[in-house]
């Protein structure tokens, strides 16, 4: 191929790239897919790849340092790759981000949840992610640091409430605590002999989605669960309990109202820069 | 529909996750689609703008650096060169995705094989962000044993690597058109990369050197070569790149068959670090953010912890393809397996010599 079309493709397929990072990046959705300390660096990525690509695409016909258009002699080490043809390399290029772009729905369907750990007792994860995450350990210090809402109930992060199992001074001041907490409505498959129970989770993003944790409690209402649709935004009040079950020390929240809500600025927990 | 009792091991846990076989067998399902889509992008974003750096860099080099300047920072005994080699990452920090293209055009700017490959391996270890990462992530976990134990261990093997390539010839370790490139015909650097031909005064090769000055044209020439440079790499790269996202994105999300073998090895002295070192092979995590997971594989010790992140970065299955524009795919295996077994059995010494005394 024409050395000079090959890289008219090849800038285009760079700018492509640049395009769908620049567009997450610009559009918000970032959020879904990577911590925020590495969400700069895609703009920066982006930006990088619009000047590669859009340098190339101005400068396609230009001659080299070399005083002389490779044009034609057949042997350039500047042009594109000589292990594949050009229109592969592009089409592999472009195809998956293509393919992958359209498909996302920028979260995990149900089964990859269970996978990333939606079902996983709080016991078989390390409470090292709680490391930053907690720091109250006096009642006092705990109703300090959680807003109160006008019914009585503390607010606390769904992050606080798993972890808390694992943290025998925690489980001891919250066991027993009216709580308020924020996250996405899934169904409990557990251990769910009534049929009254609900997972509520929220993802943990360590760097990117690929590596995130599913962060899930129990809901327990006693009775029929509210109908909400799948993965909804929920606001449970209730108690929190740490029960025993299946050997594992398990958050349960006890249910006295719940309802949908709107997303919360940040969707996923994000481990602290 | 609420379910009854509660889930005992793998039959439910292959009823809740749909089972891998069953998803594989039908690859593309919505929910496969989707989650094949997202963890595919995440690691695209992660990755993709380390490559640029890194293919932006390597084609400045290629148009600015000239030949042989990487040897003149080097020792020339092979022994210390190789040793300096491994810890250039500190001065010069980039992941291992990043490397790849770097040490692609420094090979072809004349810099020995031998260094080539050490700073390849250790670069994205011994360098500041991998440091401060893994020492973030190991807080109450021995950060400091870990991270100096990472970055010891990665420079020992990179220049253990080095040493025993400085004695093979160059057609066993490259690619059979990198190593056309530096026959002696057109020399062992061939300055600039963009001519081939055997006219120097219409490439200008003098302006290279920095007493003279280049005219303003060819200031601007000498940019789009170094863009060009760039274009080329971050294509060849990019295309391996795409193939073990896709792959790592398939594993990841448990569209691809098996993942829950992990954790039977978990106790296991010896199957322990050979466990996470294939996870990490498969997963083709950043150097910059894989003690992040490390840290949170609290079934296993601290040796396989140290195993997974040492050859993580130097061996994976995204580094696998990017690895095959440089070097030779017999030469790879060769390597791959001997990192294996070496971080293996040094993981294990180790953490019966570290944490063991303790």
């Amino acid at each position: 191929m024409n050395p000079r079309i090959s890289r008219l493709l090849f800038s285009c397929a760079v700018l492509g790239w640049g395009g769908v990072l620049l567009y997450f990046y610009g559009s918000g959705r970032i959020e879904h897919y990577l911590a925020p300390d590495f969400r700069v660096f895609t703009l920066a990525g982006g930006l990088g790849l619009a000047l590669l690509g859009g340098f190339n695409l101005l400068t396609a016909g230009q001659s080299s340092a070399c005083g002389h258009s490779h044009d034609g002699d057949g042997h350039s080490p500047h042009e594109p790759t000589e292990d594949m043809h050009p229109i592969t390399v592009v089409l592999m290029m472009l195809i998956p981000i293509a393919f992958a772009v359209a498909w996302t729905k920028d979260e995990y369907s149900s089964a990859a949840l269970a996978r990333k750990g939606l079902y996983d007792a709080p016991s078989g994860l390390n409470a090292s992610f709680l490391g930053a995450n907690l720091t109250a350990l006096t009642l006092g210090e705990i109703e300090a640091t959680h807003p109160k809402t006008q019914d009585g109930f503390l607010e606390f992060s769904l992050m606080e409430l798993f972890f808390s199992s694992r943290d025998p001074e925690m489980k001891t001041l919250l066991d027993g605590l009216k709580v308020e907490t924020v996250g996405r409505w899934a169904d409990e498959k557990v251990y769910n002999p009534k049929g009254s129970r609900k997972r509520l989770y929220r993802m943990f993003i360590n760097c990117c989605a690929a590596d995130s944790k599913a962060i899930p409690i129990v809901v327990e209402f006693g009775k029929t669960p509210p109908e909400l649709p799948e993965n909804c935004w929920v606001k449970v009040a209730g108690t929190i309990r740490f029960l025993v079950e299946d050997g594992s020390i398990q958050p349960v929240l006890a249910a006295e109202r719940a309802a949908a809500t709107e997303s919360p600025d940040e969707e996923n927990l994000m481990r602290k820069p | 529909m609420p379910e009854s009792g509660k889930m005992r091991h793998f039959g439910d846990w292959h009823r809740l996750t749909g089972g891998g076989g069953q998803r594989l067998l039908h690859p593309m399902s919505p929910d496969s689609k989707q989650d094949f889509a997202l963890a595919f992008l995440s690691i695209l974003f992660e990755g993709a703008p380390f490559i640029v750096l890194g293919t932006l860099i390597s084609g400045f080099i290629d148009a600015y650096l000239p030949a042989g300047l990487m040897d003149r920072f080097l020792p020339k005994n092979k022994f210390l060169a190789v040793l300096t080699a491994g810890l250039l990452g500190a001065i010069f920090p980039v992941c291992e995705c990043a490397v790849v293209p770097v040490i692609r055009r420094l090979v072809k700017k004349g810099l020995p094989m031998s260094c080539a490959l050490t700073y390849m391996l250790a670069a994205p270890i011994v360098n500041p962000v991998t440091a401060l990462s893994t020492w973030k992530a190991f807080q109450g976990q021995g950060a400091a044993t870990m991270t100096s134990s990472r970055l010891l261990l990665g420079f020992l093997m990179a220049a253990v690597v080095g040493l025993i390539v400085a004695k093979l010839p160059l057609r066993a370790v490259l690619r059979a058109n990198l190593v056309a490139s530096l026959e002696p015909d057109d020399g062992p650097t061939l300055e600039p990369d963009c001519c081939e031909h055997a006219e120097p005064a219409c490439c200008g090769h003098h302006h290279h050197d920095p007493i003279h000055p280049a005219p303003e044209s060819q200031k601007v020439s000498r940019l789009v070569v170094a863009f060009r440079a760039a274009l080329k790499d971050f294509t060849d790269v990019a295309v391996y790149f795409v193939i073990g996202v896709s792959i790592t994105a398939l594993f990841n999300t448990g569209i691809a068959p098996g993942a829950q073998w992990l954790d039977h090895l978990a106790s296991n002295p010896a199957g322990a670090p050979a466990a996470l070192m294939g996870l990490a092979f498969i997963l083709s995590l950043c150097s910059t953010s894989d003690a992040f997971i490390a840290a949170t594989l609290d079934r296993f010790s601290w040796g396989a912890k140290l195993a997974f992140l040492t050859f993580g970065p130097m061996m994976d299955l995204k580094l696998i393809f990017l690895y095959q524009t440089v070097m030779r795919k017999k030469f790879i295996v060769a390597l791959c397996i001997g990192l294996f077994l070496a971080i293996g059995g040094i993981s294990i010494f180790w953490q019966h010599l570290i944490v063991e005394a303790k």
